[in-house]
Formats: structure tokens, C-alpha cells, sequence
């Protein structure tokens, strides 16, 4: 449940600031729908997206606490909307409040930093776990004024919102089911294919460049041979990776995709009714309008 | 037994015919009870319904990690999966419930036949890591306790290649060196008798090795005795970076982070790029570039500051003073840890 009612310190990441703003967009809009407050973050920074906990292990953590000390100051629970900070901040939260020796030495440094301590009190959300858990599906649903009419939807879960499992704490793994659950509850139709819950190849893009484009492309593909005719996901770097990337992709593999990619955000305002430039439609790569409109969801 | 059920087994089968893989799935239906195990269930298949059927199997209690299959679409031990917590799902131990239990011998290596598979590449992978302590002049005399928390998790390996075949890389890239492999590298490098550490490091930040895999947590959740092998392949980097092996676009990835965050709080994503791919490679990316800012997804070069950034630079200037230790996780070190 959440500790202080609908309100959460809002953490977008990086990429939502920059590149995928409209996934940015679309999360403020729709929960200002279903009334979940979303509270900005303006001390908070990157977190580091597990290359600085690689680098510099300590920096990572206490970079993480300082965060989560913010939060805990407002009082609130954090809610983001990038599996790769969600992972990140449960990996150190998970050893912060588990390891009491370990979070009294990171609150020493903060506290030489001037920084407020981290008491070790805060959960870490997405925002499709806010949807479904602490608001509940059916609070969803009410807002639903543009049905999807049984659009074929293929929900791309991200691994960093599902593995390990064990840090999730029952959230995470292959049980759970939030997007299909939230594509359901928007009167789509959730399309299984066996990349869904697969790599979207994203932290490969600048290591090695080919491997990633067959992976992304590779799902798409699939989930296109299996009647998807549009791909979700709750994570701005697979946004990038399966929706902004797409085209580089399609001449790697020599072949066209066409697949419009959106954040799920992006979905749920369309079925909210929202206006498709507010949702920031113009962004992406492939452009989903004829997709939605010949299920008549104008 | 008492209160048996029955379920449907759709097992993945096939055999080389005249030089050419011929696969099919044929269902059987089995009895279970409340212990029945995956491996249990086979047997009886085999026993009473077709002798055919061809698995590997010695120990029965996950010890020898011959019976590694696909069982529901993720690489397990038929040992010690049980029937039944397939069928109703347990969340904690990450099962789905489902009606029919589906059976394929493990991915990302060739099939002999039905559920056995050819393992030789990922036998040769582990060897080609030299898996055991080499002489030489980083070698430490000294041995305590604290050194062997390290290596007790990765030392629990059962070379059942269950994180080989769910590894995504693998699949992608069919010549990365996989999460056993560097996992038990780990175990060597972070040994104080070794006398190569820096010499590993090294070769495993080269192509195919700890900078190309995706951390996609396939093998953690995969492994059945929590190696947790990307855990080990993230120690490799830490370690890598601090023995200087940093000439690699995988490190110099890591370590830009670390600047952008003291400076400005944020990603600075053309800096990064060039930081982390050089001059040419960052034009190389430039078409990518180009595509992205159509739809008008160009980020600044100055990214707005956060508010109290000072705070982190204070936060990396008290660490580089005074370093701390987190490398070791309480729960590796509790009894019953190794
Ligand atoms: S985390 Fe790395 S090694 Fe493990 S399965 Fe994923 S790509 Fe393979
Ligand atoms: S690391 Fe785990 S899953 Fe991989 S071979 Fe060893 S025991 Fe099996
Ligand atoms: S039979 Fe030995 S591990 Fe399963």
C-alpha cells in the first residue's frame, strides 16, 4: 500500500528528462486523471543506472541514499518510470535496509556531505505498480473514455522491473502481470510472444551495436508475427531501444518493422482520451495513428 | 499416493535423422502428488508410457546438475521442481500458474536428442577461463576469512548450465563467454592466492567477455544453487576499472557517469558518447543522431543543474578521503552462506 495516500516524489530518470520526454508527459497526465500526485524531485539526481555502482560501488549506494533521503523528507514513496533507476534504487534500498552496519557508514558520508541521513523507510515504485497495486485497476478503468477495442497490444516488460525476482519482493519475476493487467483494464488485447519479458538490449547499444539491433529488432519482429499491432513498455530505455532506434534497427536486419513503439503511458492516456500532442504523439518513431484509428479509437 | 492429479507433460522431442534435426511434441499425461518432482514425473513417462523418451539425470537432489531443462519457458532443475508448484504458481519462488506443463531441452546449444543436449561449448567456455589458481607475482600469502566470503557464492556453481541457456546474450551473440564461465572467473580473480588477477582482468574485458552482457538477471534467476553470475560479472568491472583496465568502451562507459552526476546532477548524453565511443565512433553514431533529432529528441549539451549538486561532489570527495568496503553483501557472509 502507499504511505501517504496518492502523493509520490516523482523520479522520471534521465532519459524521460531528455530524450523521452513525451514518456515524461504522458505519466504527469494521466495520473493527474486518476488523481495520483506526482511531486518533483529538484534535488535529486541521476542514479546512476548501475554504471556508477560498477565504477565506484560506495558513490553508487550513497549517490542512491541521498536520493531516498529526499523522499523520505517529503514523506512519500518514490514513483518512476524507468525500469533501469527502478532496479538501480531497489538494489541499494534492498542492502540499505537489510544491512544496518552498511547503512550507518553511507549516512556517515552523507552526513560529512551535508546531507539529511537516509532512515531507511522508503519504497520504490513504478508507476504501473502505483496503477495497479495502490490505486487499484478498477479506479482505473473509470477513466477509460476511448476503449481500445480489442487492439492487439504487446507488452514489452523490461528486465529491469522483473529480475531478480527476490528484490522485487513478489513485484518482479514471471507471476506478476501489471501490463497485461493495464491493457486489459483499457479494453486492449495483451498479445504474448516470447520476447515479452526478454532484453530489449539497451545497455549493449554502445558496446556492441550489432548485437543490439538483432535483439530489439528481433522482438519486434516477433511480436509482429504474433498479430501485435502496437508495442508497450513501462521503460524509457526500452522506449528508446524498441521505439526511437527502431529504424536502425529495420536496416540492420534488412527488413521493415513497423511497429509503433510507446511508453505505456503514452496507451493509457490515449484510452484516457488525452489529446495525442499532450501524450507527444509527433516523437515517435512510428507514428500510431492509423493503428488506433481503424480500431476506432480516435 | 494419496489425492494424485493429473496433468498434461507437452514435451519438445527430437533426433538427427539421416544428418537432418527432426523435432516434435507429444503430450503425456502423468499422476502427481504433493512432492512429485519434474524429473519424477519423466521417469514415470519413460518407465510406463514410452522408453524412448531420452533425459539426463544422476543425483535426483541438485547436486550433480546433469537434469537442467526448459520447463515452462525458463531453464530449471527437473530435480527440484516439483508438479505441482508449477501447476498453482508460487510467486516467491517466480511460478506462473499453468494447466500444461511444457518440457524443451536447454537453449543456446545444439540438441543430441529430446532433452539432452550437446553441453561441449559451454564446458569449453568455463575451460578457456582457466579455471584454477595460477602461480605468480600477485599472488597473496595470506588467506582470511573475508577473502573467502567473496568466492563462496560463485564456489557453489553445479555447472548445469541453466544461466547458459536463458543468458539473452548468448542468444543474441553466440560467442560470449556466458554467466557460468565468468562467474567462476570471478571466483579466480577475487582468490588472494592468484597470482594473474590483472592478467585476467584484462582478457575478460575483451570482446565476448564481462563487457557484453546486457545485465538482463537471466542467470540469477535461473541459477537454482543463487550463483548469481551477473553479480560476479559486475565485480569483474568494479575490479577491472580499479586495476586500470579502462581502455574499452564498456569502462569508459561507467566511469563518464560518475563526472556527469558530481557536475551537473545529470546525464550528459552527447558528452557521453563521446567519452565513451571516442571521436569516430561518436560519428559513427551520428546517423542514429541525426534519426533522433527529426522527431526533435536532441538533448542539451547543458543539461539544467540540480539543485544541491555540491552535495554529491562533497559525497565523492568524502569517499576517494576515506573509501569504504560494501563489496561483500551481509547475506554472503551469514552461517549457511557457501
Ligand atoms: S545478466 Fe548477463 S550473463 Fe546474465 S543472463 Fe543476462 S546477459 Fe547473460
Ligand atoms: S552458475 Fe548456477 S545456473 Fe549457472 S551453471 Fe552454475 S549452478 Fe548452474
Ligand atoms: S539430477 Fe542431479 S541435479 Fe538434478
Amino acid at each position: 500500500m502507499s504511505k501517504n495516500g496518492l502523493n509520490y516524489a516523482y523520479y522520471p530518470g534521465c532519459a524521460a528528462k531528455q530524450i523521452q520526454k513525451e514518456a515524461d508527459w504522458s505519466a504527469r497526465a494521466i495520473s493527474e486523471k486518476m488523481g495520483i500526485k506526482l511531486h518533483d524531485m529538484p534535488k535529486a539526481t541521476c542514479c546512476g543506472a548501475g554504471n556508477l555502482q560498477e565504477h565506484d560501488p560506495a558513490a553508487g549506494l550513497a549517490v542512491c541514499a541521498r536520493i531516498f533521503s529526499q523522499a523520505e523528507e517529503m514523506g512519500m514513496d518514490i514513483c518512476t518510470i524507468c525500469n533501469t533507476c527502478l532496479q538501480t534504487f531497489t538494489f541499494a534500498n534492498e542492502r540499505l535496509k537489510n544491512e544496518p552496519e552498511l547503512l550507518e557508514k553511507i549516512n556517515e558520508v552523507l552526513a560529512k556531505a551535508g546531507v539529511r541521513p537516509y532512515m531507511g523507510t522508503i519504497d520504490v515504485k513504478h508507476l504501473i505498480w502505483v496503477m495497479v497495486d495502490d490505486l487499484g485497476v478498477e479506479e482505473v478503468k473509470k477513466h477509460v473514455q476511448k476503449p481500445l477495442n480489442g487492439l492487439k497490444v504487446a507488452p514489452f516488460y523490461g528486465c529491469h522491473a522483473l529480475r531478480p525476482h527476490e528484490v522485487f519482493n513478489g513485484r518482479g519475476g514471471q507471476a506478476p502481470q501489471y501490463l497485461d493487467t493495464i491493457i486489459g483494464a483499457l479494453g486492449g488485447e495483451s498479445v504474448d510472444y516470447n520476447g515479452k519479458d526478454k532484453c530489449c538490449g539497451f545497455h549493449t547499444m554502445l558496446v556492441q551495436e550489432d548485437t543490439f539491433l538483432k535483439m530489439s529488432g528481433g522482438h519486434s519482429l516477433e511480436a509482429k508475427r504474433e498479430g501485435a499491432e502496437i508495442m508497450v513498455s513501462p521503460c524509457t530505455l526500452c522506449d528508446m531501444a524498441l521505439g526511437a532506434y527502431q529504424a536502425r534497427s529495420e536496416k540492420f536486419l534488412g527488413q521493415k518493422i513497423e511497429l509503433p513503439e510507446m511508453s505505456i503511458s503514452q496507451l493509457v492516456g490515449t484510452a484516457f482520451g488525452l489529446d495525442h500532442k499532450k501524450l507527444g504523439f509527433n516523437r515517435l518513431h512510428q507514428n500510431p495513428e492509423n493503428v488506433f484509428k481503424s480500431r476506432g479509437v480516435a | 499416493m494419496a489425492d494424485t492429479k493429473k496433468v498434461i507433460f507437452k514435451i519438445h522431442r527430437g533426433e538427427t535423422v539421416q544428418g537432418q534435426f527432426a523435432s516434435r511434441t507429444e503430450e503425456f499425461e502423468v499422476e502427481y502428488g504433493r512432492s512429485t518432482t519434474v524429473l519424477q514425473a519423466l521417469e514415470s513417462i519413460k518407465a510406463d508410457q514410452d522408453g524412448s523418451l531420452t533425459f539426463r539425470r544422476s543425483c535426483c537432489a541438485s547436486i550433480c546438475g546433469s537434469c537442467g531443462m526448459v520447463i515452462n519457458n525458463r531453464s530449471r532443475l527437473a530435480c527440484k521442481t516439483k508438479v505441482r508448484e508449477l501447476v498453482d504458481g508460487v510467486a516467491d519462488k517466480n511460478l506462473p500458474a499453468s494447466d500444461v506443463i511444457e518440457i524443451a531441452p536447454q537453449k543456446n546449444q545444439p540438441v543430441l536428442k529430446d532433452l539432452a543436449g550437446d553441453i561441449s561449448n559451454f564446458y569449453e567456455k568455463v575451460d578457456t577461463i582457466n579455471p584454477y589458481v595460477q602461480e605468480g607475482k600477485e599472488a597473496d600469502k595470506q588467506v582470511n576469512k573475508s577473502s573467502f566470503e567473496q568466492v563462496n557464492m560463485v564456489s557453489n556453481c553445479i555447472m548445469c548450465g541453466c544461466c547458459y541457456s536463458d543468458c539473452t546474450e548468448m542468444a543474441a551473440s553466440p560467442e560470449f563467454l556466458g554467466p557460468a564461465a565468468l562467474a567462476k572467473a570471478f571466483r579466480f580473480v577475487a582468490d588472494p592466492r592468484e597470482g594473474h588477477k590483472t592478467e585476467r582482468l584484462k582478457e575478460l574485458s575483451e570482446k565476448n567477455g564481462i563487457w557484453d552482457c546486457t545485465r538482463c538477471g537471466m542467470c540469477v534467476d535461473a541459477c537454482p544453487k543463487d550463483v548469481a553470475p551477473m553479480e560476479a560479472i559486475t565485480k569483474l568491472r568494479t575490479r577491472a576499472m580499479e586495476a586500470g583496465v579502462t581502455d574499452n568502451p564498456g569502462a569508459k562507459h561507467a566511469i563518464a557517469f560518475k563526472n556527469d552526476i558530481a557536475k551537473a546532477g545529470m546525464l550528459n548524453e552527447p558528452m557521453l558518447l563521446l567519452k565513451t565511443l571516442g571521436v569516430s565512433g561518436a560519428i559513427g553514431q551520428l546517423g542514429n543522431a541525426l534519426h533522433l533529432a527529426k522527431k526533435g529528441k536532441i538533448p542539451s549539451i547543458f543539461p539544467h543543474k540540480v539543485e544541491g549538486v555540491q552535495e554529491v561532489e562533497n559525497i565523492f570527495k568524502e569517499l576517494d578521503a576515506n573509501p569504504i568496503e560494501v563489496e561483500t553483501k551481509q547475506e554472503d557472509t551469514g552461517p549457511g552462506a557457501g
